[in-house]
């Protein structure tokens, strides 16, 4: 019967070299979709207690989505997992391009490798034919050098997923990547992939990927696409830049639409925030110690969505979007082109560390691309020597004469290619702002802002508490693709779900009701996990998502592409059996969900004496307390409890 | 189901060369097979068979076309959602994302970029969405001038 699903995964010794095709049950995916929750069954038991994230024990797996290839919409999401050395906790990572459908195209639902090769190689898949290859010549080489040389080799129907320097050298916060330019770069599994020897997947399988009732995905996506193409010109993009400041300036705020974003993303992308996101708070700056006052328009116009859409001479679409949220950009200077640099780069680069030089900005995008590094926690860690060098901790000696003054580009530019090369200062750093304050000392942890050792992204828990108690209480602490009550807003999932609080369309609050703590809040942040889990499964765009359940139908789209008949609410309970079974990873591998809380600084405590998030604080105690135990999970250890656990049918220990 | 090769093989090689997954191999003036695990059905060898030696999913003995004749895609540029799940469909490598044509369309949208590899097995019809790609024997160029454009006839 085809379910959309290969119903098969690969698992990739790479200390003895050999392979090992593995069938997984119908029951497996009815329980946890693909994708995600695939991935999380299979690497809970199969990773041992305490493993070495960069040891042999560790499993790295590349996972697809359900969804994929069945002809959906926004469904070219692969996913790469593993424990997190960054973290220590579960690790995952979700990219774009061309790579999900290749997987399946394999005929995989999954790629998982274990041990450690002796010499760097890389995996070649065509046609069934499975080899693992020598990649001394391409050690050292850069990403998309790399994926060149392989596409060269293997030709143009091969899809590649790489890592560069970064992860070779096992920093803990590089990432993989893949199409020249996306990279899976959160979680540090990059370092995961150095540490295994394996520069690269190629793969180039042509199987058919066939869901249960083609016509009837076809008929959903027509619609969908509907929507996705009703566009109304948003005018330049100083007018988001003031309705950024509009929105600070009120005192009430207003439930969101996924349509608005859908028309900014399909304007300028992700970047149509650049200079609307500090105005209203909702970007960090200065090392999330500044506000919209350190970074007003004059300096935010250095990342004016106009002027980064001016270099870009085509838009870029990931498989199966519609949308096309992504560009390339044409550049001057040692690059000739880079992807148009997203919104998290450019204020992690940007106003994090006072950067005002448009170039710099392209620049170290495609640098960082290169190097397979995530761009948020390089950012955010140059953001946070920045202040320790302010604060006479770090000292011109410390940083091999780099004048890390607030802003200074070129001493950042220099300072991020030390990082890739993990010369001097740049060794330390290279690990991430936690790493790196453990080793200096002198008092510089205070002036580090993560979760559970993640940057947390370019959104800020006092503008929107939604995503400080994601940073806090996920699996994955410190991301911002889990949800919000924002995302809220736009999945509404209460048109589909019962039980689920609520919104009216465009419905005016007061702001003030965001910073409290109550049943309906912790209601909208466990139905964001849960959800993120289903699309995390499905292997759907989270931009896609944003539409809302009613314009991007994932849970009729799953029915149709599995045959299945569950209901919405049957879905959630997926999602919440994968949170709880990523929970209990945690805790099998030692790990004390409390200690993942996020840095009091970015929790507004102190609250900041100015600027748009003045005297807020995020009332995060009772909030993790509150989501624990809706999700059944001990609310003053963060634990899930034996009861829940055989209640999900989760045979843990 | 996949295809399969019939005793009436002369073992000419035809289906060999132009299978995509390289499921069928055989020795020349022998009977050639088809390896049913890499078979995906694209009927490419059923089309080229001299022979009608060659089953399809069905049992039924494909009938040979002249290769001018196979049916090759037509983009509709303005249902297009540049998705890119034909040029990903296509196990012939054969389509690729044309250049955006400036400010007003800045999408790229897929185009046949080698016409001689398509083996004409219509994958990229069936999984585009939208029904942006149609599959069409191509007319001859002079001939094409005189009636309209195939696009436009199939539309």
């Amino acid at each position: 019967m085809n379910r959309g699903y290969m119903g098969r995964v690969l698992m990739v010794d790479l200390t003895k070299g050999d392979f090992r095709e593995e069938r997984i049950p119908d029951e497996v995916y009815e329980k946890y979709l693909s994708g995600i929750g695939l991935a999380a069954y299979l690497l809970y038991d199969r990773i041992p207690a305490g493993a070495d994230p960069l040891g042999p024990e560790n499993i790295l797996g590349f996972v697809s989505g359900l969804l994929t290839g069945t002809g959906s919409l926004f469904s070219g999401r692969w996913m790469v997992v593993g424990k997190s050395p960054l973290t220590g906790t579960w690790g995952d990572a979700n990219c774009g391009g061309s790579f999900s459908p290749a997987i399946k195209r394999c005929g995989y639902d999954g790629i998982f490798f274990s041990g450690v090769s002796e010499k760097p190689v890389y995996l070649y898949i065509k046609d069934r034919k499975i080899t693992l290859m020598d990649a001394s010549h391409l050690w050292g080489k850069d990403a998309i050098e790399t994926e060149e040389i392989l596409l060269e080799r293997h030709g143009p129907g091969a899809r590649v997923a790489v890592i560069g320097p970064a992860g070779e050298r096992l920093s803990l916060i590089s990432g993989i990547c893949n199409d020249k330019g996306r990279i899976a770069a959160r979680s540090g599994l990059g370092a995961v992939m150095g540490s295994k020897r394996l520069k690269a997947l190629v793969l180039d399988g042509k199987k058919r990927i066939t869901p249960y009732d083609r016509e009837a995905v076809h008929k959903l996506s027509r619609k969908c696409n509907r929507w996705v193409q009703f566009q109304v010109p948003l005018g330049p993009s100083i007018g988001t830049a003031l309705i950024g400041t509009l929105l600070r300036v009120l005192p009430t705020a207003m439930a969101m639409d996924g349509m608005v974003y859908k028309m900014i993303l399909r304007q300028w992308g992700t970047g149509g925030l650049n200079q609307m996101s500090p105005e209203w708070g909702d970007s960090p700056v200065k090392n999330w110690k500044g506000s919209n006052v350190d970074w007003p328009l004059k300096k935010s116009k250095s990342a004016d969505p106009d002027l980064v859409k001016k270099l870009e001479f085509i838009k870029y679409h990931c498989y199966s979007c519609p949308l096309g949220c992504g560009g390339k950009c044409s550049l001057t200077g040692k690059y000739s082109e880079t992807h148009k640099p997203e919104y998290e780069s450019v204020l992690a680069l940007g106003g994090l560390c006072m950067n005002e030089d448009t170039d710099s900005l392209f620049y170290l995008n495609e640098l960082l691309n290169r190097a397979g590094m995530d761009t948020i926690s390089a950012g955010a860690t140059v953001a946070w020597a920045m202040e320790c060098f302010e604060q006479g901790i770090l000292t011109l000696d410390d940083t091999d004469g780099l004048d890390l003054r607030w802003g200074n580009t070129s001493a950042m530019i220099a300072l991020i290619h030390k990082m890739i090369n993990r010369e001097g200062i740049g060794d330390i750093l290279a690990d991430g702002s936690r790493a790196a304050a453990k080793k200096i000392g002198r008092g510089s942890e205070k002036y580090t802002v993560h979760a559970g050792g993640q940057e947390p992204a370019m959104h800020d828990g006092r503008q929107d508490p939604g995503f400080a108690v994601h940073y806090c209480v996920e699996p994955t602490p410190g991301r911002h693709t889990l949800g919000a009550q924002l995302y809220y807003e736009m999945f509404q999932l209460w048109k589909k779900v019962r039980g689920l609080p609520k919104k009216l369309p465009f419905q005016i609050y007061h702001k003030n009701s965001k910073y409290r703590a109550t049943e309906k809040h912790t209601l909208e942040a466990a139905a964001c996990s849960k959800y993120m889990n289903v699309v995390n499964g499905a292997g759907l765009c989270m931009f896609g998502t944003f539409l809302g359940i009613t314009r991007t139908p994932t849970f009729d789209w799953l029915n149709a592409a599995t045959g299945w008949n569950k209901t919405p609410e049957e879905y959630m309970e997926i999602g919440k059996r994968i949170q709880t079974l990523k929970q209990a990873f945690n805790v099998r591998h030692g790990i004390d969900p409390r200690a993942n809380r996020l840095s009091d600084r970015a929790l507004g405590i102190p609250p900041q004496p100015q600027g748009a998030n003045k005297g807020r604080t995020v009332p995060i105690e009772k909030r993790m307390e509150d989501y624990w135990r809706h999700f059944g999970w001990d609310p003053t250890t963060g634990k899930p409890t034996d009861e829940t656990l055989a209640g999900l049918g989760l045979s843990v220990e | 189901m996949p295809y399969t090769i019939i005793d009436t093989c002369t073992g000419c090689g035809a289906c060999e060369r132009i299978c995509p997954t390289r499921a069928i191999t055989g020795k020349k003036k022998d009977v050639y097979r088809i390896d049913g695990d890499l078979c995906i059905e694209c009927g490419a060898c059923g089309r080229i068979c001299p022979s009608a030696a060659v089953k399809d999913r069905f049992g039924r003995i494909c009938v040979m076309v002249k290769r001018s004749q196979w049916k090759r895609p037509v983009f509709d540029r303005d249902t297009c959602m540049s998705c890119s799940m034909c040029i990903d469909a296509c196990p012939a490598n054969c389509l690729e994302l044309s250049e955006a044509k400036g400010p007003k369309d800045p999408h790229g949208h897929p185009r046949l970029k080698d016409e001689r590899a398509c083996i004409g097995c219509g994958f990229c019809e069936a999984e585009c969405p939208v029904g942006a790609v149609t599959m069409l024997v191509p007319v001859p160029k002079d001939e094409s001038r005189k009636s309209k454009p195939a696009a436009e006839a199939a539309r």
